[in-house]
């Protein structure tokens, strides 16, 4: 559906307006399912434990790590609590 | 290298970082001349260390975005395929695919299962009914052979105007009517209209949803039922 159709169905006017609205409305969206998904790839670096989120993300489905074996991504598990020692400078 | 990394690696998230963890039952080991040794005095046992080696590439996250939020065909239309061992690639077209196959000059592809040229593309002018063409020296040759099939996806399109498509179900796109239609009653102060708005919105996206959910009910025949 073309963004004019969906102002004329609205009957809104403003196209900026419209827009921002429709983002918003996809962001609702995306953060209550799963309606189009995204993958972000980045280097596991050896001792590092760190990483960002991808600053994009709206709603995470999975994290995955690949395995050079059989060159695939698995899923891998959450934490359910923090580890009971963190070391920062040492691992 | 990463074995069983379902089993072995664990994540926590922190604010806008995850600490990813490796799961070890052994002691804290390094590599040495391509040997990997263990470090002496290293508690041995069940333990979370930092991941103890580099894999490019290898964390992957999945989730929702904004991005390709508009795009330059309705959902509905995107519709172009074409599968078989017949297809193959100069440096600049695909022959096996083209408007036989539902594509169109300007599309963006998706190619699976080529020896070389997996990935998106878009395609420029000039395709014909089973060819797609490229810019230069976009594809490695490769002679037909392999399984491969080439999709149609959503070309998105940077700054939306009023003729882009915004990438949704026309499901959804009558939900987000919605919510404009509940966002310009809360302008307007009229909340009780905006919540009966929001609701067909919800409404809308739940229906969407379910319509991919596939459910059934079975019934036992009662003794004397006439089958």
């Amino acid at each position: 559906m073309t963004i004019q159709e969906i102002m004329e169905r609205a009957k809104i006017k403003e196209t900026n307006l419209a827009i921002a609205w429709i983002k918003d409305a996809i962001h609702l969206i995306q953060s209550q399912g799963h309606d189009s998904l995204a993958t972000w790839k980045v280097d596991v670096v050896d001792g590092v434990r760190e990483y960002a989120l991808p600053l994009d993300l709206i709603k995470l489905r999975s994290i995955s790590i690949k395995d050079t074996n059989d060159d695939r991504w698995k899923k891998i598990r959450r934490l359910i609590s923090e580890p009971t020692v963190t070391e920062d400078n040492s691992p | 290298m990463s074995f069983d990394t379902n089993d072995t690696f664990v994540y926590q998230i922190v604010g806008r970082d995850i600490h990813l963890y490796q799961y070890i039952y052994s002691a804290r080991t390094d590599i040495l001349a391509g040997y990997r040794i263990r470090i002496p005095d290293s508690f041995f046992g069940d333990q979370l260390v930092y991941p103890d080696e580099t894999i490019a590439s290898g964390l992957r996250f999945e989730g929702t975005t904004l991005t390709k939020s508009f795009v330059t065909e309705a959902l509905e239309d995107t519709t172009g395929y074409s599968t078989g061992t017949d297809i193959s690639f100069s440096t600049t077209t695909i022959t096996g695919a083209g408007t036989d196959h539902g594509f169109a000059d300007l599309d963006r592809v998706r190619i699976q299962g080529s020896t070389s040229n997996d990935g998106d593309y878009t395609s420029i002018a000039g395709g014909g009914s089973n060819t797609l063409v490229f810019a230069a020296s976009t594809f490695t040759a490769e002679t037909a052979g392999a399984k491969i099939s080439i999709n149609q996806i959503p070309l998105e399109v940077a700054s939306p105007t009023e003729v882009s498509h915004v990438n949704l179900s026309r499901m959804l796109s009558l939900a987000v009517i919605d919510y404009i239609k509940g966002q310009l009653a809360d302008l307007s102060g009229n909340v009780e209209l905006k919540e009966y708005y929001m609701r067909e919105f919800w409404k809308k996206v739940g229906d969407d949803k379910s319509n991919k959910i596939k459910t059934g009910i079975s019934y036992t025949s009662n003794t004397y039922a006439v089958k």
